[in-house]
């Protein structure tokens, strides 16, 4: 069969047009599922590089020269959130004169209960000796106890105790775990970390330490040092940290004393000693950095309440300041929005004044919302004096939405077919009756629909509660208390640069509760629709 | 046939659209227990003229009426409640309009809204309409299912049905075939025959062969004037007037 240059044309602008469509759907495909699997990744997982003074080589069994033969372990609650513990961070909880609390280093909002061998003891007198270091003894707050049985105890019963054992003692009681230290650092000769070509060495990687260490790694350069070879100290036997290091024909030392001298005398040398050994002996340390992934978005980051600007804590009662936001606002809002929508439908006369409120609330639903947060500080807060917080921002927010609420109620009004209510009036119902038991039950799909649209704008308000609601972070206790709803706290934890992962982890449970509200709602829909076939 | 009471006494009526004039000095009465078909071509005031009687034309604005419309002797446009008047005249419409609720809350509706919440008398008022209106067959076992699941003639009955259940005097129906398929259209036209022995209908149809079958006296209307009334066989084998003969000839409409 003859095909005409036409339509030969026409197939081939077809296929053009189609496959300028196709790079359309999959571009905003790719778009959308980029930003919100770049927001979920983010906001469950954590992942850090972090730089430590000392390296990532975990010890369970502490001991050293001065304490002899009384090595210990250290003991916390399970629910104390850690993995391990550096060095510097035992020390301070055990020296310092006041509580310490456990946010510093897991971000769990409570006050540490440090408990300590008696110093009548002599494990106990190697611990303070050991833990305090060389400076001084436990700080004031640290409880003493006899034995280590008496300590496992306590320790399981507070969730947020701390407590040295002697390293033998089994550990067998599930709520206690034993935490690794980390106290070994690379000491370098300061040459390795002079300034070169605008570059300094500060700081290298756990894989690269690792590389070093087996020998695979010999020449500064590779570090991002200078052109020069790594010269690897043994460290003294007596400190038992040989095993870590590979390469035997290297120099090894005989002492501390030895190594000190080895690691200060020789250029480009590089060894291993423990965090209090290298203090003393004046050495020049090489940061370790390693990389840190915890989850982020945690079953306790919902249920437990922010502290600290919300640094430490979870977001529980910022979950719950939103909810209540979202209901009070319904709450005033719909039913106002949905009588305003019915009479301006069903009852007001069609004129010039109608058509004007008309324009007004369509002017109303585009206003930038900060306009309104103007609004509701000068007049709510200020003129009103209700002050700063909740029901000054539910009033705001519901002038906020309640134009979207009329507009889109109304459409869902007008949609609703005349013979509906010719039916109903014909059976000699009422105006009032055909409205609330025919007109409106129709209506409800698309009603639902303005509700939730509103609700997303509210969900995600931050500009009008920046101005009314404040930015306290506990639950809101009455009208007029001050509050922080989710996206509002994310505001602050990202401009105030409290914590990117947090803020993150915020994000997406906004996310959440978006997908979460649209689901529901299309369920709703689907269950008043379905009896309209 | 015996002569029967009037149930509706209508007299110089006029109705205006604005400045538009729809009815033109509508004389016309309607006896009781029979079927009064309306006919004409579209745009002669014929359903214009049924709203009048339920006052449907309420709804409008910019409506004007003069003249008298009496239901059983009393004016209902000066001396009836509208919610009363609309109770005792039911109206079905052109095209089905059953509520988006189930087939029982759609008959329901009605006696409820007047007034009824024994749900026993529901029951049997939902079961006494339906059968009435010959859907109780169809859809006895499904009553709480919705009603825009029924068929276009299903629907149709269910809005007769509908009208019933508030025990009305009179039926109104504005071409109630005129959306349906011809089993349905003749379904419909038996439950009409049916109807006739408990209430006063007066239907609108464009299709002259329903007329013929269906009603008892005929109104043909022309320009929103009422050209010729009478006995249906009448109009339609011996009509006086040459424009109803050009009309029932189907010379033009």
């Amino acid at each position: 069969m003859d095909v005409s240059n036409h339509t030969i044309l026409s197939r081939k602008k077809e296929k053009a047009a189609k496959a300028l469509l196709w790079t359309a759907v999959l571009l905003t495909l790719a778009i959308l599922l980029g930003i919100i699997l770049y927001i979920m990744v983010r906001g469950f997982v954590s992942r850090q590089e972090k730089s430590y003074f000392v390296s990532p080589f975990l010890e369970e069994t502490l001991k050293s020269e001065e304490t002899g033969e009384y090595a210990m372990k250290i003991i916390v609650h399970r629910q104390v959130k850690i993995s391990d513990l550096t060095m510097e961070d035992l020390r301070t909880i055990y020296t310092k004169s006041r509580a310490e609390n456990w946010g510093h280093y897991s971000m769990q909002d409570k006050r540490i209960t440090a408990l300590a061998p008696s110093r009548n003891t002599p494990l106990g007198k190697a611990a303070e000796t050991l833990i305090a270091g060389p400076e001084g003894g436990f700080g004031s707050y640290v409880a003493y106890l006899e034995d280590d049985e008496e300590m496992i105890r306590r320790i399981a019963e507070d969730p947020a105790g701390i407590g040295i054992i002697e390293a033998d003692t089994p550990v067998t009681n599930r709520k206690v775990k034993v935490v690794p230290v980390r106290r070994i650092v690379v000491a370098v000769h300061p040459s390795v970390k002079e300034i070169i070509d605008n570059r300094q060495l500060s700081v290298i990687t756990e894989k690269e330490l690792k590389l070093v260490l087996s020998g695979d790694i010999t020449d500064w350069k590779d570090l991002g040092g200078h052109d020069r070879p790594i010269r690897l100290i043994r460290p003294p036997e007596a400190w038992g940290l040989d095993e870590l290091v590979s390469p035997s024909d290297i120099p090894a030392a005989d002492s501390p004393e030895d190594f000190f001298r080895m690691i200060t005398d020789l250029p480009d040398s590089l060894g291993l000693c423990f965090y209090d050994d290298a203090a003393a002996g004046g050495l020049s340390i090489l940061e370790v950095s390693r990389r840190e992934v915890k989850g982020n978005l945690t079953l306790s980051f919902l249920l437990e309440p922010p502290a600290r600007s919300g640094k430490w804590g979870g977001i529980s009662t910022i979950i719950l300041n939103t909810l209540f936001l979202i209901l009070f606002t319904l709450l005033f809002a719909a039913p106002a929005g949905v009588l305003a929508a019915i009479y301006l439908v069903e009852y007001a006369k069609q004129g010039p004044l109608v058509s004007l409120l008309r324009r007004g609330t369509e002017t109303l639903a585009g206003v930038p919302s900060i306009i309104f947060g103007l609004f509701g500080n000068i007049f709510f807060v200020n003129t009103l004096g209700l002050g700063i917080g909740f029901i000054s921002s539910t009033l705001t927010v519901t002038m906020m939405i309640l134009p979207t609420i009329i507009r889109t109620s109304e459409e869902a009004l007008k949609a609703v077919p005349l013979s509906y209510r010719e039916g109903s009036l014909a059976l000699g119902a009422s105006k009032l009756q055909t409205t609330f038991k025919v007109v409106l039950p129709a209506a409800v799909p698309g009603i639902l629909t303005g509700l939730i649209l509103a609700l997303g704008r509210v969900v995600g308000e931050t500009a009008v509660l920046l101005y009314t609601l404040g930015s306290n972070y506990e639950l809101v206790r009455g009208p007029s208390s001050s509050a922080r709803v989710l996206s509002l706290h994310l505001y602050f934890l990202f401009s105030e640069a409290i914590s990117f992962d947090r803020a993150f982890a915020t994000g997406a449970i906004l996310v959440f509760i978006i997908l979460l509200v649209n689901y529901s709602t299309t369920r709703l829909i689907g269950r008043a629709g379905r009896m309209s076939g | 046939m015996e002569e029967q009471p009037s149930k509706f006494r209508i007299k110089d009526l006029d109705l205006f659209y604005g400045d538009n004039q729809a009815l033109k000095d509508v004389t016309l009465e309607v006896r009781s227990h029979r079927v009064t078909a309306l006919i004409g071509p579209s745009g002669c005031g014929k359903s214009t003229f049924i709203r009048t009687l339920n006052r449907m034309n309420d709804l409008i604005d910019h409506v004007r009426i003069t003249g008298d419309v009496l239901y059983e002797g009393v004016n209902i446009y000066a001396d009836y409640d509208v919610i009363e008047l609309r109770k005792r005249i039911g109206m079905v419409f052109q095209k089905p309009n059953p509520f988006p609720m189930s087939i029982y809350e759609n008959i329901a509706y009605g006696p409820k809204i007047h007034g009824i919440t024994s749900k026993s008398l529901l029951d049997d008022l939902v079961e006494n309409s339906l059968k009435a209106a010959a859907l109780w067959e169809e859809v006895s076992d499904r009553l709480h299912k919705p009603a825009l699941g029924l068929s276009g003639g299903q629907q149709q009955r269910l809005c007769i049905a509908r009208v019933l259940a508030v025990e009305p005097d009179v039926v109104l129906m504005d071409e109630p075939t005129s959306a349906l398929d011809p089993i349905s259209t003749s379904r419909i036209e038996e439950l009409i025959f049916e109807l006739k022995k408990k209430y006063t209908i007066i239907i609108v149809t464009h299709n002259m062969q329903q007329a013929g079958r269906v009603s008892d006296t005929t109104a043909f209307f022309l320009n929103g004037v009422v050209v010729e009334y009478g006995d249906t066989e009448k109009i339609f084998f011996n009509p006086e007037d040459s424009r109803t003969e050009a009309y029932i000839s189907g010379r033009f409409g």
